[in-house]
């Protein structure tokens, strides 16, 4: 039962932080309505993609066919992939939005497309590991049976309450934060966010054989801090730590950070000359 | 919408520059079946390809695991899967199945 409490905790985590990061970002925002909305209904995407994905999981196994298998493989490493990329759009149009503030009030079309990708963004984050969960709580829930399946029940209740909580206390802790400093430490995290799905999607291919390590590890530094355990893991999971990275990794990191950083320095070149206010919007509570 | 497009491209190239074809590689079974993986401890050569086929016997789910090579295999009861494992220096890596923690455990041993 603890297990699961675990599992669910674990894998919702991510979403939560993706949720609660947004949901902190979107309080500060003039017209805040519209960009909430948009993060529920990604929930809502990404818990029925979270069920399709799981079920497609199960189903690959009625027909046990290894093409299947692979065809799934290959659209989980897309799917991690086209998130990396969507949060970097993402975290490049928040930038935007809130230096262009007003036009961008008047401005229907841009509201609503933000809307859309602030959804599209939570529902791929939740339908990544909301997959697994189903997966996991489905065949548990076969093993168990009869009145066990009640404790399981409320185990992975329990684990995606402890969740949700820690979302909630990410987006209300957050108001205690400056406007800049919560701007840039949602920057940060939603960029590090990316850098471990792109880790993860490179992981993977690497064991599909679609990529090659290139030297394996370029470097170890577990013996400083282990990336299989305790903090170490935690930052593995979050923020794409590895301590002994692939060749192919860390190629891969490099071209990320470039364009990921390299865009956002483009964009604060362009705007800094039409932009007024710099960072600290009219409608910010500093 | 320019960096989600370099992103791609970058990716397409990485990714088409590296694709080998794992047909061919000396192959290593792996049940897993009531929460433990089959063999206990599996012996594999160093510093060449190897691939490990692994197979759910069921009851439930499972997720083949190890933290060293970042594999990770979620799969359904009944279902298979593979995993190539690139050239391993010798020594031993633990697989476990994160859904049975406390009783699946699988040593690799590359020599």
């Amino acid at each position: 039962m603890l297990n699961a409490l675990i599992v669910v905790w674990r894998e919702s985590l991510e979403a939560m932080l993706v949720i609660g990061i947004l949901l902190a970002w979107i309080s500060r925002q003039p017209e805040p309505v519209p960009l909430r909305r948009g993060v529920w209904l990604g929930v809502l995407a990404g818990l029925g993609l979270a069920v399709a994905l799981g079920f497609a999981t199960f189903a690959t196994f009625a027909a046990q066919s290894q093409l299947q298998g692979e065809a799934l493989e290959a659209f989980q490493v897309g799917m991690v992939l086209f998130a990396a990329a969507l949060i970097v759009q993402m975290v490049i149009w928040m930038r935007r939005h809130g230096r262009r503030m007003k036009q961008q009030l008047e401005e229907q079309a841009g509201k609503a497309s933000g809307a859309i990708g602030i959804g599209v963004v939570t529902a791929l984050a939740v339908a990544r590991e909301g997959a697994e969960t189903v997966v996991f709580l489905y065949g548990l829930g076969l093993e168990a049976g009869g009145t066990a399946l009640l404790g399981l029940a409320g185990a992975a209740a329990a684990g995606f309450a402890l969740a949700a909580a820690s979302g909630w206390i990410i987006a209300r802790g957050a108001r205690f934060l400056s406007y800049r400093v919560l701007f840039r430490t949602s920057e940060i995290l939603l960029l590090f966010i990316a850098a471990s799905l792109l880790a993860a999607g490179i992981d993977r291919m690497i064991g599909m054989d679609w990529l090659l390590p290139l030297l394996d590890p370029v470097w170890d530094v577990s013996a400083l801090l282990d990336d299989r355990q305790g903090a170490g893991r935690i930052m593995a999971d979050f923020l794409g730590y590895r301590a002994r990275p692939s060749g192919t990794l860390l190629i891969a990191y490099a071209a990320f950070w470039a364009l990921a950083l390299g865009g956002l320095a483009c964009l604060g070149r362009d705007s800094g000359g039409r932009a007024s206010g710099g960072n600290a919007p009219a409608g910010g509570k500093n | 919408m320019r960096v989600l497009n370099c992103l791609l491209f970058i990716a397409g190239l990485i990714g088409g520059a590296g694709v080998v074809s794992a047909a061919g590689l000396t192959t290593f079974p792996v049940v897993i079946k009531g929460g433990q993986i089959i063999p206990a401890r599996l012996e594999v050569p160093a510093g060449i390809k190897i691939k490990l086929t692994i197979r759910n016997e069921g009851p439930g789910p499972c997720e083949f695991e190890n933290l060293d090579l970042r594999v990770e295999k979620v799969l359904a009861p009944g279902a298979s899967s593979f995993v190539v494992i690139h050239p391993l220096k010798p020594g031993s890596y633990r697989f476990f199945d994160e859904f049975h923690p406390s009783t699946s455990e699988m040593l690799l041993i590359a020599k």
